[in-house]
């Protein structure tokens, strides 16, 4: 299993996979907690094992999946605010040493008056962590409103010097936006600060259908003098819900797969078409 | 599923930023800044949530979910357990913030991993092997963006569909069936030095195929 010092690839990425017997993960494990070498290259493996993770086909989570976690997430809140308040239990024993002096004929009546006691105590200690939650959400609105207040002044003071200020001798950054009805198939790329390309090259935008499908090619152009350039309503199929959408620079014919590197890409919000 | 369906076999383009079906390309994205619409970081996400952010830990569980389900549904078969496996990933990570440290890699590669062995744990009807401190990636894949992670996806298929089928099947039945390296030995035929090379084989081609 091991070399002479270090455990082998071999059996690192097995016992990443806790595919070893129980005897040899039990020696493995022993190795690594005193071997940092063996600790890096099992982080390693993890690092290529999640990438075979990754190539799973995805799955839509369950519908309510969202909504159960965010549920869950809200009941574990109130329950650990509702372990903060630690008012309830001293009162309950102070309360309880007061009832010490009673004859033993009132011991019901004290035992009933104790659990009053409490389910009281418990109530004013919530009703104490709420109000100091009320304060805290005061006091941080009026720091907020403060901070406001002086943002405010600054930016509207008349003696107020302005600075805009840009990176030296660097380029603006090409950007694009594109607008996209997937019902329709209706598209509507405007990308800015393109940089110039060669005679026989062209820009070519992609669609990444959300399917996981091929990208489909979306219109080629090239860009004007002033680095801006459109692409306006391509001949692309109808009912395409996108993923996200990328230019790439191709020859001047167009290319049928995108040719890396990618000059821009975004992601398309869920919401939309 | 037979083993060789795992990674359907593809060409390979390097140049491809965007493969299709069939095609893979060479060029890490991961590493670039690409996409848009990215409005917290991961980072930002997890400082929140440390700080009791439920607002920030249901943007963590939005961006990811999907991923750990698809992987534990992968393992799994069972759409029901799978979800537990995600739901109980995450509320961990809320409980317990701290046992991510982004000093170990990334969050999205991380819950990948841990969302694999849960699931092989649940599997195996067995308490988990390891707790979630434990696991530590390296990489620095960073799956923020969709668009990207979209990319990288079909990459990774691409590089696993050309492997050689015996490399592929050994890694699955190892990978997503949780089989010891015995078990994949007996059911194979093959020794038990062999299943093991087939597997550190394919990783390493994985990985060097993604480097930039």
């Amino acid at each position: 299993m091991t070399d002479a010092q270090h455990i082998s690839q071999d059996d690192l990425a097995l016992f990443a996979m806790q595919a070893l017997s129980a005897e040899e993960t039990a020696a493995v494990r022993d190795h690594l907690s005193g071997c940092d070498v063996c600790r890096d290259e099992l982080a390693g493996l993890e690092g290529d094992l999640a990438m075979v993770a990754l190539s799973v086909d995805q799955q839509p989570l369950p519908a309510g999946a969202r909504e159960r976690f965010v549920q869950r997430l809200k009941d574990d809140a109130r329950a650990v605010s509702a372990k903060k308040p630690k008012g309830a239990e001293p009162m309950l024993l102070e309360r309880t040493s007061r009832w010490r002096g009673v004859a033993w004929a009132g011991w019901i009546a004290a035992a009933a008056a104790l659990i009053v006691a409490a389910s009281l105590g418990l109530e004013l200690s919530t009703l104490r962590a709420r109000l100091q939650e009320s304060d805290n959400k005061v006091a941080a609105l009026e720091a907020s409103g403060s901070r406001e207040r002086q943002m405010a002044q600054v930016l509207t003071a008349p003696s107020a010097q302005k600075v805009v200020l840009t990176a030296p001798k660097t380029p603006p950054a090409p950007t694009g936006r594109v607008v996209y009805l997937a019902s329709q198939g209706g598209l509507i790329l405007q990308a800015n600060n393109l940089t110039p390309i060669a005679a026989g090259k062209v820009y070519e935008l992609w669609v990444i259908p959300a399917d996981g499908s091929a990208p489909i090619p979306a219109g080629l152009f090239r860009p004007d003098a002033a680095g801006n350039g459109s692409v306006v309503l391509p001949q692309i199929p109808q009912g395409v819900k996108a993923k996200a959408f990328g230019v790439t620079l191709e020859d001047a014919a167009g290319s049928k797969t995108p040719t890396a590197p990618i000059l821009l890409a975004g992601a398309a919000p869920e919401n939309g078409e | 599923m037979l083993a060789g369906q795992l990674f359907p076999p593809m060409s390979i383009e390097d140049q491809n930023p965007f493969p299709s079906k069939g095609r893979t390309h060479g060029e890490t994205v991961s590493s670039r800044v690409i996409g848009t619409g990215e409005v917290n970081s991961d980072q930002s996400l997890m400082e929140h949530v440390r700080a009791g952010g439920e607002q920030a830990m249901a943007s963590v569980f939005d961006r990811y979910a999907g991923l750990v389900y698809s992987v534990a549904l992968r393992v799994l078969k069972d759409p029901g357990q799978a979800e537990d496996v995600t739901q109980e990933i995450f509320f961990q990570l809320w409980r317990s913030p701290d046992s991510f440290s982004f000093s170990r890699g990334t969050l999205g590669t991380w819950l990948l991993v841990v969302a694999r062995n849960r699931a092989i744990d649940q599997l195996r009807q067995r308490r988990p092997a390891e707790s979630v401190e434990d696991v530590v990636v390296a990489s620095a894949t960073n799956l923020q963006s969709e668009a990207e992670t979209s990319i990288l996806m079909q990459r990774v298929r691409g590089i696993l569909g050309n492997l050689p089928r015996e490399q592929q099947q050994s890694l699955q039945m190892a990978f997503f069936d949780g089989l010891s390296h015995s078990e994949i030995a007996e059911r194979t035929g093959q020794p038990l030095g062999t299943v093991k090379t087939r597997i550190r084989s394919a990783l390493s081609s994985l990985r060097k195929r993604l480097e930039p």
